[in-house]
């Protein structure tokens, strides 16, 4: 009767923004970018590929319930780069890693 | 200050290719890349599922839903889901899915007039685009094109129907996401596994007996081992046979022999198996989902909006 539909489970109510991010007042460098509607998929290769780059001193996500369908991925870098740089960065990195494999894959 | 590339250039190696089992190596990459794949494949790779039944009549023993959710359940070819429109998401019939975009309609007619009783496949159901129809229906005709295969198969049953009883209805199939319903899901099992390397420290071995050796061989739980029979040595028959348990491991130490063997997991390559229920080719399904992966990674890409805190961010260095 009043369930929820069960695709608010992996659609971005209107309104609401895919992303946004804030800084870390305490820190600099450090901020943390809340996604919604994404879980493990997104949050693990991003911080794995976050991992790779020697200007992050810190990334990690979490899954702050299982019924907020949300992530909350945070970056803390070194003064040489900004969160929001290591983030776009990890980002077309990975994707530049899908379409490599994808080509491979398509010789098939 | 445009940041260098710390990406990633992976390889993949096939290794089996049938149209519902594929199975490949990947490697130097690392297990959330793998995880991911293997998440998006069961979860997120959309198929064409029946969504919407409207019952005319059903006289059968079963009862409307139950014979909804049996219909739901049928995998259909999903060649084109990619390309299709979510019902949610189609502007051409404000939210109601039912639109050639966004759907395709079947229909079931059936009534049984003999003392035998009758079964309702998945053959007797009517699309209206041909395109789209129950796996097992294409699979058979396509058979039956290339050389009369045995069409006695029948095809995936609905129901059963005794004298009098019929069955009428419209279904709407609908492209789903495996997340939403598990019915839309294309993966009957997508698994994936670190490629183990194998140690044998040969000197401590020669100092087995043919007995011991023996007894050493069998106490792994799966066919990794075996003896050559010409020169008694042990050697590795089939690495991925190994699951991990370390069984031999502790055989070896009780043996009074720590060290006979050394096995690592070896953490940038994968060996993966993916079987498919048909909907799509396994091959499809896994070049779908990195298409899906990509899509999704476009998604979470920061705004323009967010441009000004990158700005603000600088000017705070």
């Amino acid at each position: 009767m009043n369930a929820p539909d069960r695709y608010e489970r992996f659609v971005v109510p209107e309104g609401t923004k895919k992303v946004s991010s804030e800084r870390d007042t305490k820190i600099v460098n450090a901020a943390s970018f809340t996604i919604e509607r994404e879980d493990h998929t997104v949050g693990n290769i991003l911080r794995m590929q976050l991992h790779r780059d020697p200007n992050v001193l810190f990334a990690g996500y979490k899954l702050p319930h299982p019924l907020q369908y949300k992530i909350i991925v945070r970056i803390h870098t070194t003064s040489q780069s900004s969160p929001t740089q290591a983030y776009t960065q990890a980002i077309d990195d990975l994707d530049r890693e899908l379409d490599l494999l994808k080509r491979s894959l398509e010789v098939f | 200050m445009e940041g260098v590339s710390y990406q990633r250039f992976p390889k993949i190696k096939i290794r089996e290719m049938k149209d519902d089992y594929f199975k490949f190596e990947l490697r130097e990459t690392d297990a959330s890349m793998a995880n991911a794949l293997r998440r998006v494949m069961i979860a997120e790779v959309p198929t064409i599922a029946i969504d919407l039944v409207e019952i005319e009549a059903n006289s059968s023993v079963l009862n409307d839903e139950f014979i909804a959710h049996r219909l739901g359940l049928i995998p259909l070819v999903s060649d084109d889901a990619m390309g299709m429109r979510f019902s949610r998401d189609c502007d051409a019939c404000d939210g109601d899915g039912q639109c050639e975009y966004c759907s395709v309609e079947f229909h079931l007619n059936v009534r049984c007039d003999s003392d035998q009783t009758l079964d309702v496949t998945s053959n007797d159901l009517r699309s209206t685009e041909p395109r789209v129809i129950p796996v097992d229906v294409a699979s058979r005709s396509l058979a039956s094109e290339s050389g009369g295969y045995d069409s006695q198969e029948r095809g995936i049953i609905i129901v059963k129907l005794r004298r009098g009883q019929e069955l009428r209805l419209r279904a709407i199939a609908r492209k789903g996401i495996g997340k939403d319903h598990a019915k839309w899901s294309p993966a009957a099992t997508v698994t994936f596994l670190y490629e183990p390397e194998i140690h044998i420290n040969e000197e401590l071995m020669e100092t087995l007996t043919l007995e011991e050796k023996r007894s050493w061989v069998e106490s792994s739980p799966t066919k990794v081992f075996d003896i050559d029979p010409d020169t008694y040595q042990v050697k590795v028959v089939d690495p991925e046979a190994y699951s991990y348990d370390e069984e031999v491991i502790k055989k070896a130490e009780a043996m009074g022999k720590p060290g006979l063997v050394e096995i690592y997991a070896k953490e940038d390559s994968f060996i993966f198996t993916v079987e498919s229920t048909g909907a799509i080719k396994a091959y499809q399904m896994v070049i779908n989902a990195i298409e899906i992966i990509k899509q999704k990674l476009d998604a979470v890409r920061l705004q323009d909006s967010e441009e000004p805190d990158m700005g603000e961010l600088t000017q705070h260095l």
